[in-house]
């Protein structure tokens, strides 16, 4: 029976080790917040930003490996849309990564004291729901059975994110700190917030995609 | 040998109209290139004329007696009259057309066999019917079948290609073991051919078809009606063959086109009847009203002339 799937096992390969490269994007992510929340050594930093800068671009070049490869004739059309379609919306993610990265590099951005453990913590829950993300992927290319309670799990993870957003916006809307920072410090929340949100649209795209092979 | 033109003509004219219902909801939905599918049930209706038409061809030949003349102007008026059906995009039954010219000679002639015109008006009405509860017991079967084996979406993707490649290939064997016997019997019953010729030809007429002008018919099959995935597509193919196939060994030639809008809606039965458009259900069933009467005028016209 194996040779009947090999192309198939081709593309699966390709899909883990794409979220390979996401895992170790999303590990140097959360470690260059940390060290940002830390007031460590600037350096750090910026060799962390570049570290998920760099895996990120792996991913990318791995999604246009396995676009290539479905496209010639892997799977079905309805299959391969799905599997882009999926990959696609999972790219937003590395991306909203690099965007927060970004706004801390570019923008010299401090992190006030007063909000530094509400951040922390929404970063934890955000990786906690990319971690869960993944898993929910890495079933469906299995025999998908745990695909519904791990949608549960990160729908109740992400509004989590959402208490902890609006907690933050309070706390920043309330303080006496400059109000140009104030502006700064929320661009930065909600892209934090948003991680957290696409991992819940990946996780009900997920659903869809097994759902609708349940006849 | 000129004279069976018009039977090579009535046979490319099916398998332009017919392949639809054999590789369209493979082809609609994508799963199989529209040049694979064509050449793979051009050889099964081949094989399926040459190994099982005979018992079409004896209940034909037998509603009526007809002279050659009339043989070949059946076969043209049917021709005529399925392609029109098919230039308007409308999936018809070509075992109608030839009923229909055959009763319209047999009207000239003041002859028809009633016992064998009531068999084959029967299997018009149980054709569809037969489709649809097919459609509705390998929809459930499958299903079962589906979810119980907990296959990776990428597993299914590859068995449901392989059951498709074999439900077309099935199907189209059962197309020619069915309707062969459209193409040539009337020759059989005037005398000009003997029994295994008119299968060959038949056979190869009908192959010509599918693969020369069968792609306009297979986007109002596959995709109009109902919005197919792949799954269903599989349950159409395999209702509409094992359908077919049953009328076979009845002896009664009969639609494939029938018994694919039949299976179509059966699954739109089970998904819901909104799935159905009504709209191009109500076209489908005028032409399939229409063909025999057209069928009928143009050879009562024909003789006239």
């Amino acid at each position: 029976m194996k040779f009947l799937f090999r192309k198939q096992r081709q593309v699966q390969i390709l899909v883990e080790r794409y979220l390979e490269h996401l895992r170790l994007a999303q590990q140097n992510f959360s470690q260059a917040i940390a060290s940002c929340l830390d007031g460590d050594a600037r350096d750090d930093f910026m060799i962390l930003a570049d570290e998920t800068h760099r895996f990120e671009s792996k991913a990318d070049d791995v999604r246009e490996e396995i676009k290539t490869l479905m496209y010639s004739k892997v799977l079905l059309p309805e299959s391969r849309g799905d599997i882009m379609g999926l990959l696609e919306a999972i790219d937003q993610i590395p991306r909203f990564f690099e965007v927060v990265l970004n706004i801390i590099r570019t923008q010299k951005l401090a992190i006030p004291d007063l909000i530094v453990s509400d951040v922390r913590e929404l970063v934890r829950v955000s990786m906690e729901t990319c971690d869960l993300m993944i898993t929910q992927v890495e079933d469906l290319l299995q025999r998908g059975g745990r695909i519904p309670e791990l949608l549960n799990v990160i729908d109740e993870k992400e509004s989590q994110c959402d208490v902890i957003e609006r907690r933050i916006m309070n706390t920043i809307f309330d303080s006496d700190i400059d109000p140009f920072l104030k502006i700064q410090l929320k661009e930065l929340v909600i892209f934090l917030g948003e991680i957290s949100d696409q991992a819940d649209r990946v996780s009900k795209r997920i659903n869809i995609i097994s759902l609708k092979r349940r006849v | 040998m000129f004279s069976i033109v018009g039977g090579v003509f009535l046979g490319w004219s099916l398998g332009a109209n017919d392949a639809s219902n054999v590789i369209g909801p493979a082809v609609s939905s994508r799963m199989l290139r529209f040049s694979t599918a064509a050449s793979m049930a051009s050889l099964f209706v081949l094989m399926g004329a040459l190994l099982q038409g005979r018992s079409g061809i004896h209940t034909l030949s037998s509603l009526t007696e007809m002279t050659l003349h009339q043989a070949v102007l059946v076969s043209i008026s049917a021709g005529i009259t399925v392609t029109l059906m098919t230039i308007v995009s409308l999936p018809v039954s070509t075992s109608q057309a030839v009923v229909g010219a055959i009763l319209g000679v047999g009207f000239v002639n003041r002859y028809v066999d009633l016992t064998g015109l009531g068999k084959v008006v029967t299997s018009w009405v149980g054709t569809p019917v037969g489709g649809a509860i097919m459609s509705i017991v390998i929809y459930r079967t499958l299903a079962t079948v589906n979810n119980r084996l907990r296959l990776n979406f990428l597993e299914r993707d590859v068995l449901l290609r392989i059951g498709l490649v074999a439900a077309g290939s099935y199907g189209a064997f059962a197309l020619g073991a069915n309707n062969v016997a459209n193409v040539t019997a009337v020759f059989v019953g005037a005398g000009h051919l003997s029994i295994t010729t008119a299968t060959l030809v038949g056979g190869l007429s009908i192959g010509l078809g599918i693969l020369t002008f069968s792609k306009r018919v297979m986007e109002t099959v596959g995709s109009r009606l109902v919005r197919l995935d792949p799954f269903s597509a599989l349950v159409v193919l395999l209702a509409e063959a094992v359908t077919v196939h049953f009328y076979t060994f009845v002896g009664v030639p009969v639609s494939t086109s029938q018994a694919v809008i039949g299976a179509i809606i059966g699954i739109g039965l089970l998904k819901g009847i909104q799935t159905v458009s009504a709209r191009t259900l109500l076209s489908i069933l005028s032409g399939w009203i229409l063909t025999p009467l057209i069928a009928a005028a143009l050879v009562v016209a024909m003789q006239k002339i």
